[in-house]
């Protein structure tokens, strides 16, 4: 699995960012998102039943993640027609208000190590990475188990505190820690 | 509203203030400031000061000289330095290094891309620093300055027009507090 420090890896994925069928998809790569972090968050299978929780959990949080120039991105290796069905479907998705993509190719998740050789669909892993595109934290649970938003709020919110004012100065130190 | 009727509204026993106002809002007695520095530095430390018909009253006459990202860097200056110089001038008092060692755990991202030139954001977090009375804060900012080759007389302009507005805005606070037709006038 890709760890810590290591370059995300490009993509082209087909998202669903509307009900309305003429407007529903559009493509996403890693330069859609220029100067934003980013937190891509896989799920095993669409219809299933943990799974449109955690998803509208992260929907509701959107708020805050977009508060810290964050990205929100949804992934399975369900078909963007699946996805679509299934915001339709399912009221607490009807109005998410970031992209579900489709790894129909599971070229993503493959690059990511996170392909389940079982089960053959994605684990349920959450990334964070940095505007530079560095993967910055992975969160994986147990295809069964859900995970918390609140907690990717909490790593992100510890990424982002660097202590850059130069009021940190300490005597002997001159220089801006971070440029 | 033009800075006359702002000055016309100082009362009589702060007239040096008055005078004070007129000359360090324009280039001649900013020297080292461009007329964006002079704006920006006004509002920030115009906020910093707590008087909020007065800061109000600066960030309308700034508005001429400063476009709306230059308003909003001023006004973060000022916000993010309100937290700053409080938890710094904590660790620099504290008299416990220890305290030093402990991550902050405070967001200050906007000091990283504030939006405007970053020694324009530092100049203004100076006079912010001034007014809030953070003294590390002002000595850390200072060599910022200066390492970049920001002359001592432009530091100083900067730290002038802080210490005016700081006095005015205090001024105006009091006048309208006791005589609440100075106020009505003024407005």
């Amino acid at each position: 699995m890709l760890g810590i420090g290591q370059k995300f890896p490009n993509y082209s994925l087909t998202g669903v960012v509307s009900n309305d069928l003429e407007k529903a998809f559009q493509q996403f790569t890693q330069d859609s998102h220029p100067g934003k972090w980013r937190v891509l968050f896989f799920w095993p299978k669409d219809f299933t039943f943990v799974c449109p929780t955690e998803i509208a959990a992260f929907g509701k949080l959107e708020k805050e993640f977009k508060a810290r120039d964050a990205q929100l991105l949804g992934v399975s290796i369900d078909s963007e027609y699946v996805h679509h069905a299934w915001r339709r479907e399912k009221e607490e998705l009807r109005n998410l208000p970031f992209p579900m993509l489709s790894d129909i190719k599971r070229e993503l998740s493959t690059a990511l190590g996170i392909l389940d050789p079982e089960a053959g669909v994605s684990q349920r892993a959450t990334f964070i990475v940095d505007p530079q595109g560095i993967v910055r934290f992975v969160y994986v649970t147990d295809l069964s188990v859900g995970r918390s938003p609140e907690e990717v709020i909490r790593v992100l919110d510890a990424l982002q505190t660097d202590e850059l004012c130069p009021c940190n100065w300490k005597k002997g130190e001159d220089t801006l820690k971070a440029a | 509203m033009s800075l006359d009727t702002l000055r016309d509204s100082i009362p009589d026993y702060a007239r040096d203030l008055k005078l004070n106002l007129g000359s360090v809002l324009a280039a001649p007695g900013a020297p080292g400031l461009n007329e964006k520095q002079i704006w920006g530095v006004a509002v920030a430390s115009a906020i910093a000061s707590r008087n909020t018909e007065f800061a109000s009253r600066i960030e309308t006459l700034a508005a001429a000289h400063l476009d709306e990202a230059y308003l909003n860097a001023a006004r973060a200056a000022a916000a993010i330095m309100g937290m700053n110089n409080i938890y710094y001038r904590f660790l620099h008092l504290v008299e416990d290094a220890e305290y030093a060692q402990m991550p902050a755990r405070l967001r200050m991202n906007v000091i990283g891309n504030p939006g405007i030139d970053k020694l324009d954001f530092e100049l203004v977090s100076l006079a912010v620093s001034a007014v809030n009375g953070c003294g590390m804060c002002i000595v850390a900012h200072e060599k910022q300055l200066r390492k970049h080759e920001v002359s001592r007389e432009a530091i100083q302009s900067a730290v002038r027009i802080a210490a005016v507005i700081h006095a005015v805005a205090g001024v105006l606070e009091h006048a309208s507090a006791a005589r609440p037709e100075v106020a009505a006038v003024a407005a």
